[in-house]
């Protein structure tokens, strides 16, 4: 269970966010939509610990995110897709899917995972010796939730995976997504720009505007209500 | 801003530099003996590099680590052509000087325009070590490792039997410091330095404005050069030999960190960070030899306490002594609230990252 | 025909050592973007403590290893204490505080050892060798200038291509803020970084002592040649440092041959701007452009 509660971030004076509270319980998907500049990459900074919150609590089960190190909170079991993917385009394939899980200490498993991420993502696999600046927009997408899958996390921030996704391969990755979710009991934080789609796929649903939020409410319903729908999502 | 107002601006600094001559004319004549003259005219001749890399550096953003080379350059021209012609004027001497190493300058600028950041370094640095070795090499015109002597003029007879060459050269030093000086401050201060800035600051903007980059780059280097030449030319009369040694790689780093420790950007700072060159040896140096240490030690004090004067400003005092002052004065209204932790030097492309 | 394989071989054998610390430089510079230029000076540190090692009766190997291990801990302690604060700063700020140290410890240096300069040993013979009467024209000396930093550089590569410490490394330095995601303790990787850049310098002040002396600025101008190296190859790239390295190294090696020795350094700096000018980011600089 991820749970936020009163988070404000600001850069300089500029509130980013202000007072947004949500959880996200075990083996499900939040959706967080909003319009661009809304603070949905601010927050999934704030909860890797990129960026410190003036003030709110982030628990990742029992333990306090706030005040952590990005690097010990990845160790805590927070899974962070970034914005634009953020592969490391000089390592190959191989070596972006080890560097997921280079802090375990289960060595046997890390290799079982990488496994996993090429069992979860075939194309990889035939690219698995190539510089990942070579991969397209798709496969850097596959190789980046790969990678933070390797980890073996109880939580999954993933900000606008589908950027740069034709339509099929998306709908493809959503689905392997939600087979994971609830085989492995994660919780997720989906970020999207494309609402028909993370609605699909999605639990319950975040409106973010102008670092607040706007609307909560679970995603069937959300999908289904067309006066929601049109006020908040534009579609 | 109107051309009245902007005539004005130039009237008050008229008025202010010819104040301060007049103050160091004062009491270079009544109040400083003769080494504190003497001291003084260093850090004049410092003070005018300095300033020429303050523009260079923290106006225009290009980092020089060979400056002294420059100064060289100057120094060379002087010495030369003394021992060609012994009696040519000193006046001469010195526009002589500011001509040749501006135009070197000014070629090292072409080179340079096209250079960014550690890329623009490296070749100053190779340069600061590639150029005291000509003299040796071409002994003949340059003197070789002995060097040239230069005499000092004379003062003119007007001004008595008592009068000291020293202070005849502290004189034309300070005159020079103050002329030099006031040229650059309405230069920083108008557009050129304006435009100096951008550059620095924004090449994309800059070149969208209509600024010719490369050429404001030039430009900045042949300015900054000229500086180094009077500097350098100078520099000759005051050691009166002019030889190799003098112009060692310490000499271009300590320009450079005398710049950013009086304050990057602030032809104030160039002062400072030069009056901080020439007299923290002299009082550290003091300090050794009172506390009677060997001299292996005492001889070293002056520079070890240099790189920890630079490596404790930049940790504390990122913005220099100017900067420190400025925040200092803007800070004694108010009690201080919050510790803040110092603000950073400012941007210059040292670096082609981020 | 004759003096151009000597020159030659002297230029590889100063380029190689000019090749360690343009490798130090490089490390250091895609980890951090920081040009240490205080590392000639912390070369020349650690190399006096070898020499005291020496001194006092230890065989010289066990001065060889001190070096290194005090390079290894000295690169690390600056990063640590004096560059972390200033490595999120403009450039500059990192430029006058390598510079800080550098004169910091030129100054303390013959405080410490005493400022005239002292010869150094070597661990195998400085002459050239002979066959059957006839000259190699290569000292052994020579022959383990070479070796030693080919083996350091091998060393260094399998380090960073085949263990994960080195992967974790090399994801630190391009790209700190992902690797922090991940679980890497970048801050350790850059500190580590330092200590193996500094300890390669090391390396390249216990070879150069023996024929540049040791003396407080002894490093000064090995370091402005493998500078010079390093920034024609591209600064990026570690092959191009060690080839523009070794370039210089024949360079200045033909130029004071032919020429006249006091004007090598001219014709290093006459190489870097030739360099320069066609190719303003070095020969190996492709790729990896971080322009804003
Ligand atoms: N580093 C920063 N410094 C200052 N302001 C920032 C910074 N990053 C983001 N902001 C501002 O904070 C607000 C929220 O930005 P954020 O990136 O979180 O939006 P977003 O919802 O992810 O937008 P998008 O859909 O475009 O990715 C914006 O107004 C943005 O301009
Ligand atoms: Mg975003």
């Amino acid at each position: 269970m991820l749970e936020i509660s009163d988070l404000t971030v600001a850069y300089g004076g500029v509130i980013a966010l202000e007072n947004v509270s949500l959880s996200v319980p075990e083996g499900s998907i939040t959706a967080v939509l909003g319009a661009n500049g809304a603070g949905k990459t601010t927050l999934v900074r704030t909860i890797s610990g990129l960026i410190k919150p003036r003030h709110g609590s982030v628990m990742l089960g029992t333990q306090q995110l706030v005040g952590r190190s990005p690097e010990a909170i990845a160790r805590l079991g927070v899974g962070h897709v970034p914005e634009g993917h953020g592969i490391v385009s000089e390592l190959t394939v191989d070596e972006n899917l080890r560097l997921g899980g280079l802090w375990r200490r289960d060595r046997a498993d890390q290799r079982v995972a990488i496994e996993e991420a090429y069992e979860l993502f075939p194309p990889l696999r035939v690219r698995r010796a190539v510089h990942a600046s070579n991969l397209s927009g798709g496969e850097r997408q596959m190789l980046s939730i790969g990678r933070a899958m390797v980890a073996r996390p109880t939580a999954l921030l993933l900000d606008e995976p589908s950027l740069g996704l034709a339509g099929g391969l998306l709908a493809q990755i959503m689905q392997r997504l939600v087979a994971l979710v609830t085989e492995r009991k994660l919780s997720v934080l989906l970020i999207e720009q494309n609402a028909r789609s993370a609605l699909s796929v999605a639990d319950q649903a975040v409106v973010l505007s102008l670092g607040k939020v706007e609307l909560r409410d679970r995603a069937d319903r959300l999908a289904g209500d067309d006066a929601l729908r049109h006020a908040y999502l534009g579609f | 801003m109107s051309t009245a107002l902007r005539g004005s601006t130039l009237l008050r600094h008229g008025l202010f530099f010819l104040a301060l001559a007049l103050v160091l004319l004062l009491l270079t004549s009544f109040v400083f003996d003769a080494y504190t003259n003497y001291n003084v005219t260093e850090v004049a001749i410092y003070a005018i590099s300095a300033a020429g890399l303050t523009v260079l550096t923290g106006i225009n953003g290009q980092v020089s680590l060979g400056h002294g080379a420059l100064m060289m350059i100057g120094a060379y021209t002087t010495s030369v052509l003394l021992t060609w012609h012994p009696d040519l004027p000193m006046i001469l001497m010195l526009l002589v000087s500011i001509a040749t190493t501006g135009i070197a300058g000014a070629i090292v600028g072409i080179a340079g325009a096209r250079l960014r950041g550690p890329y623009l370094a490296g070749a100053t640095l190779a340069l600061a070590v590639a150029l005291p070795q000509v003299p040796s090499h071409f002994a003949s015109v340059f003197g070789g490792n002995q060097g040239l002597t230069v005499v000092s003029p004379a003062p003119p007879a007007f001004l008595g039997a008592n009068f000291s060459p020293e202070q005849w050269l502290a004189w034309i030093t300070l005159a020079a410091a103050v002329i030099t000086f006031f040229v650059l401050a309405n230069l920083v201060r108008g557009a050129t330095g304006r435009r100096f800035r951008m550059v620095r600051d924004n090449e994309v903007a800059a070149r969208l404005a209509g600024i010719d980059v490369a050429r404001t780059q030039v430009l900045a280097y042949m300015i900054s050069a000229a500086c180094a030449g009077l500097a350098g030319s100078l520099f000759a009369y005051w050691v009166t030999l002019t030889s190799p040694s003098g112009f060692t790689l310490t000499l271009s780093l300590s320009l450079l960190t005398a710049v950013v420790i009086g304050g990057l950007g602030s032809l104030t700072g160039a002062v400072l960070g030069s009056f901080v060159l020439v007299y923290l040896p002299v009082k550290t140096g003091d300090l050794a030899t009172t506390l009677n240490l060997p001299s292996n030690i005492a001889n070293n004090v002056p520079t070890a306490i240099y790189g920890i004067v630079l490596i404790v400003a930049i940790l504390v005092f990122p913005r220099g002594i100017a900067g420190g002052i400025a925040s200092i004065v803007r800070g004694a209204g108010r009690i201080v609230r919050s510790s803040r932790s110092p603000a950073a030097l400012p941007a210059s492309p040292e670096s082609p990252s981020q | 025909m004759h003096l151009f394989l000597i020159y030659t071989v002297d230029g590889i054998t100063n380029g190689m050592v000019y090749a360690a610390v343009a490798l130090a430089l490089v490390m250091i510079w895609r980890a951090t973007r920081i040009i240490n230029y205080a590392q000639g000076a912390m070369a020349m540190f650690t190399t006096y403590i070898a020499l005291i090692v020496i001194r006092h009766g230890a065989p010289y190997w066990l001065g060889f290893v001190v070096a290194l291990a005090t390079g290894l801990v000295i690169g690390a302690v600056t990063e640590r204490v004096l560059v972390r604060p200033v490595e999120s700063r403009p450039p500059l700020n990192a430029v006058i505080l390598s510079l800080g140290v550098l004169i910091l410890l030129e100054a303390i240096a013959p405080m410490l050892f005493g400022g005239q300069t002292q010869s150094f040993p070597v661990p195998v013979s400085n002459t050239d060798l002979l066959v059957g009467g006839t000259s190699l024209d290569i000292s052994p000396f020579a022959l383990f200038t070479i070796g030693a930093v080919l083996i350091a550089m091998l060393l260094l590569f399998l380090v960073f291509q085949r263990t994960t410490l080195g992967l974790r490394m090399r994801a630190a330095a391009f790209n700190p803020e992902i690797a922090r995601i991940l679980g890497i303790r970048v801050g350790r990787m850059l500190t580590l970084g330092w200590g193996l850049a500094a300890l390669l310098g090391a390396l390249a002040g216990m070879l150069a002592a023996p024929s540049v002396y040791l003396y407080p600025s002894n490093m000064d101008e090995v370091l402005v040649f493998g500078f010079t190296g390093a920034i024609i190859g591209g600064l990026e790239s570690p092959v191009g440092a060690v080839a523009g390295a070794v370039g210089v190294g024949l360079a200045l090696s033909y130029v004071s041959g032919y020429v006249g020795s006091d004007l090598a350094p001219l014709g290093g700096f006459a190489i870097l701007i030739v360099v320069l000018m066609l190719r303003p980011q070095g020969l190996f600089s492709f790729g990896r452009q971080r322009q804003v």
